[in-house]
């Protein structure tokens, strides 16, 4: 078999139709990818054993018949672990499939494992994972990004073509932009949440993985759509987003460029020339490119911060030891053993989260931290709709600055929240936003940009995204030793 | 500069559910104040500006009975007898 680690689901799908290669080869293949590599990244915390994967595999001739996937550990496979890479969820099994996963089997995808994630989905780097760390594959001493960094990570080693992933402040684009794989967070609502162990319940979103823009369109499209399961859920109708794929731009298509992104305090100066760059060739390929500001971008970050941490602790609440996970066998009395369960199964950065959650919400609290926070987002809000009267889709960085080592914000764990500056507007306002590759920094880091849309406008950013990739080469650079 | 007491750390500690060891308070109360400090700012564009909230919907579905297996959702907890979850002494005897 020719080597298959990074070819696209695309070109995969070919081979299987012309019986080149055979499902369950590929799925040897790409389990003997993680055997081989896998113990050097730590990208999964479990491949599943090629017998009971099978038994899943029910359909032929659908969209993603035998093309094996990833799933970030805090969505559901039914009778999996599902542990959300916490010590108080370690020995759970799901119940029942998540929507989204339920949705990809029945197109015939084949999940293969588990990926590892920050705990909870709570961090910029998946360090904060109970159970190991995830590297970089573009250098092992840098992290992959997070929460979805082991997806990230899976995809960009060429371990596994596709992996879902979830982003609640940018928890898909920025490990794909520090990995240099495609990372798409859609509008709120188009993706059901239902199975998805929440963090942020009003901002969570499952999103895909993939190292071509054709491919994140075509896992899209399988688990996009409306769903009874989940109140949330968008009254939008299943479509096939690779329609939206012409080779060609929008005709008279407007972009706008955050001017105070890229103007922004901090802003490593590789990744604004990378970005400068990206925008040069939209332009080349005929986009109308106007410069805009967002002023309440500015605020965004501590707007998110107060309500993520809002509803998590909200959210969190139900891990109690009782019907599920972790308790602390020894105590005596209820709430010692609320209280110690929580102590020792939770890691320190979720519990510091549930506690700035609970004071942010408290009596006396509320009005100067929720309530303002959920002014700000709106109007975040307000800003966006306006400036897309008179752009079709915005540009901006993914990061800051290209993917640092581990252990480089212990000191200081604010800069660290700060990782999601240029990617929780868009959660907050509930709009989709793409992280595509585009460039490498002189120590050979992936640099990544957002192309960002109003509600529902995610056949526009394939569209764009896709000229885009073929006017570049970054996709089809992959890191060393896989 | 939002300034947290330890007694204000213990109750959030307490409405939380979450056991702090003495060695943790201090760590605890100097971060919330550095991320709290931070998070103020929400207050500087927000305070003047009214900004009508988006008005909530409920959404309803049909209150349908789906036939589960109970028995791979008991089989998960901690302990339980039967079909009832056994948790620690509620009510304290004297």
């Amino acid at each position: 078999m020719n080597d298959l680690s990074f070819a696209t689901i695309a070109e995969l799908k070919v081979k299987l139709n012309n019986q080149e290669v055979y499902v369950d080869e590929l799925l040897d293949f790409f389990i003997k990818r993680f055997n081989e590599h896998d113990e050097k990244v730590g990208s999964a915390l479990e491949i599943f054993d090629k017998t009971s994967i099978l038994e899943q595999f029910r359909a032929q001739g659908t969209p993603l018949s035998g093309i094996p996937g990833i799933l970030k550990d805090n969505i559901c496979q039914e009778g999996r672990l599902v542990s959300c890479a916490s010590k108080i969820l370690q020995n759970y099994r799901a119940t029942y499939d998540a929507s989204a996963c339920k949705r990809l089997k029945r197109f015939g995808a084949l999940p293969i494992g588990r990926a590892n994630m920050d705990e909870f989905a709570m961090g910029s780097s998946t360090e904060t994972s109970a159970f190991k760390k995830t590297k970089n594959p573009w250098n092992f001493e840098c992290v992959p990004g997070g929460s979805s960094g082991g997806s990230a990570a899976a995809v960009a080693a060429g371990l596994i073509p596709w992996a879902l992933g979830s982003d609640t402040g940018g928890s898909i684009r920025q490990p794909a932009a520090f990995c240099g794989v495609v990372g798409l967070k859609p509008t709120y609502g188009l993706v059901p949440r239902y199975g998805l162990i929440a963090y942020g319940s009003s901002l969570d979103q499952i999103g895909v993985f993939t190292r071509s823009v054709y491919d994140c369109a075509l896992v899209f499209s399988s688990i996009a759509g409306y769903d009874l399961h989940d109140s949330s859920s968008l009254n939008a109708r299943k479509k096939d987003y690779t329609q939206d794929i012409t080779g060609k731009l929008k005709e008279d298509l407007r972009i706008g460029v955050v001017d105070n992104s890229l103007g922004a305090d901090g802003m490593d100066q590789e990744v604004v020339s990378a970005v400068e760059q990206a925008i040069q060739v939209l332009e080349k390929a005929g986009a109308k490119i106007k410069r805009v500001e967002l002023p309440t971008l500015e605020y965004s970050a501590a707007s998110y911060f107060v309500i993520s941490r809002a509803e998590a602790a909200s959210n969190l609440a139900r891990f109690d030891g009782v019907r599920y996970g972790m308790r602390d066998k020894d105590a005596k009395k209820l709430h010692d053993m609320y209280l110690n369960t929580r102590h020792d199964g939770f890691g320190q950065e979720v519990k510091t989260r549930i506690m700035v959650g609970n004071y942010v919400l408290s009596a006396g609290h509320a009005g100067r931290f929720y309530e303002n926070a959920k002014r700000v987002q709106r109007m975040i809000r307000r800003e966006f709709k306006n400036t897309f009267n008179d752009v079709d889709l915005l540009i901006m960085p993914t990061h800051p600055a290209p993917a640092f080592k581990f252990g480089a914000f212990d000191v200081d764990k604010l800069q660290m929240d700060l990782q999601d500056y240029f990617t929780c507007p868009m959660n907050l306002a509930g709009i989709p936003a793409i992280s595509l590759p585009c460039g490498m920094t002189q120590n050979k880091m992936p640099i990544g940009f957002q192309l960002i849309g109003p509600h529902l406008s995610e056949g526009l950013i394939f569209q764009t995204a896709h000229v885009y990739e073929q006017n570049t080469k970054w996709h089809t650079i992959h890191p060393e030793g896989f | 500069m939002t300034k947290i007491s330890r007694e204000e750390v213990l109750k959030i500690a307490e409405i939380s559910r979450i056991k702090l060891c003495e060695e943790e308070i201090e760590p605890m109360i100097r971060h919330l104040e550095g991320v709290l400090s931070y998070a103020e700012c929400v207050q500087e564009i927000a305070a003047d500006i009214e900004e009508p909230s988006i008005k909530n919907v409920n959404v309803f579905r049909e209150d349908v009975v789906i036939k589960t297996d109970s028995e791979k959702i008991l089989c998960q907890a901690p302990e339980r007898e039967e079909n009832y979850f056994v948790v620690p002494a509620i009510i304290e005897t004297k």
